[in-house]
């Protein structure tokens, strides 16, 4: 055996670098991937120039999306299709009493018992927000509103999500442009 | 010098699996859509109204009627239509609503752009005739509710910028009307 042929079997790729770069992408990753995003639809909210921010929401708070189509999309799920279920709001009705047996259940959803009109409703005392595509037919975000109001739901606090800047137009608040239009 | 030293001399580590794998993060990168999540934006929404034990008197209250006068014509990215699904989200593609127009009607009043409505809405809140009796607190007085009723073919956007101009005029009781059914 030569020399050069010993010393060729002795070279070892240096994989210090690789796996350097690899742990720090893996620790990119895990920092940047923020899971709670899950369940937003890509929606282009409508821009509100004068409603409250949303500085510090709820941790648990419920996210019923609706696309432009009228479809409610909740965790990524389509539960209602107006294409498929026309009029029947039933899986909407059905979509609300699970999230609220859900949160009752693993207490992320806090009770009160309130009298209305003489009788006693246990109302969900977290907020639910519907997030809605500023081109999405007011009807179905409306049906959803009428639903969170029945007496066995009772989401008495509904938030209606807006934005500051219109990603369709560009149009932005003068609170982020500065004051220029 | 030997030989093995001269030979040790040209060694040098194989830098490719590691370019490989910066090429394909470069790639991931460039192709993953780096775009502000709606959440992330600080989002503005209505003040909780809160639930009335009382029994509840009718009140009079402003009603802003919004109605569609065109509908207006969807616009679809290029090559796609509302039957076209997007495979990257396996939702429909979004579309942008041209010449879309509608038109209010404030309590009696008829208005063809925000800006009245908004300019109506502020007299109104001023006036001293749009003070209720509050029932949280007696004897004392507050600015009468308006609910906004969204006429079939009214758009999330319609309404959004409707009760937006009503808190403007800081009414804080903003009601929306419902079971005005969907466009025919």
């Amino acid at each position: 055996m030569d020399v050069s042929k010993l010393v060729q079997q002795n070279i070892e790729m240096d994989m210090t670098p690789m796996i350097d770069c690899v742990f720090l992408l893996m620790i990119f990753f895990v920092l940047v991937i923020d899971l709670s995003q899950k369940n937003l639809e890509d929606l282009i909210l409508p821009r509100a120039v004068f409603q409250e921010p949303d500085d510090k929401p709820p941790e648990n708070r419920p996210i019923i999306n609706v696309l432009q189509n009228g479809s409610v999309v909740y965790n990524q799920k389509v539960i209602y299709d107006p294409a498929v279920h026309k009029t029947d709001y039933r899986p909407i009705k059905q979509l609300l009493l699970d999230i609220r047996a859900d949160g009752v259940n693993k207490k992320t959803l806090k009770l009160v018992e309130e009298n209305i009109g003489g009788r006693m409703v246990s109302l969900i005392d977290d907020p639910i927000l519907i997030r809605a595509d500023k081109w999405t037919e007011w009807n179905y975000i409306g049906e959803i509103m009428k639903q969170c109001s029945m007496p066995e739901i009772a989401f008495w606090k509904v938030e209606l999500a807006m934005s500051e800047q219109d990603k369709e137009t560009g149009e932005k608040n003068k609170k982020l442009t500065g004051g220029a239009k | 010098m030997s030989a093995l030293d001269d030979v040790q001399e040209e060694v040098k580590p194989d830098m490719t699996p590691m370019i490989d794998v910066v090429f394909l993060m470069i790639i991931f990168f460039i192709c993953i859509d780096f775009k502000v999540l709606e959440s992330k934006l600080p989002a503005y929404l209505p003040k909780d109204k809160g639930s009335n034990p009382n029994k509840v008197e009718p009140q009079e209250q402003l009603s802003i009627k919004v109605y569609v006068d065109k509908v207006g014509t969807p616009e679809y990215p290029a090559g796609v239509d509302k039957n076209s699904v997007n495979i990257n989200t396996g939702r429909a593609y979004r579309f942008k609503l041209k010449d879309h127009k509608i038109r209010w009607e404030v309590g009696p009043k008829p208005f063809g752009t925000l800006a009245e409505v908004e300019a109506e809405l502020v007299r109104i809140a001023k006036d001293p005739n749009s003070q209720v009796a509050d029932d949280k607190h007696p004897g004392q007085k507050k600015l009468m509710s308006c609910v906004i009723e969204a006429y079939p073919g009214t758009f999330y956007d319609d309404v959004a910028k409707t009760a937006d101009a009503a808190h403007n005029a800081k009414f804080e009781e903003i009601n929306f009307g419902g079971g005005l059914g969907a466009k025919k």
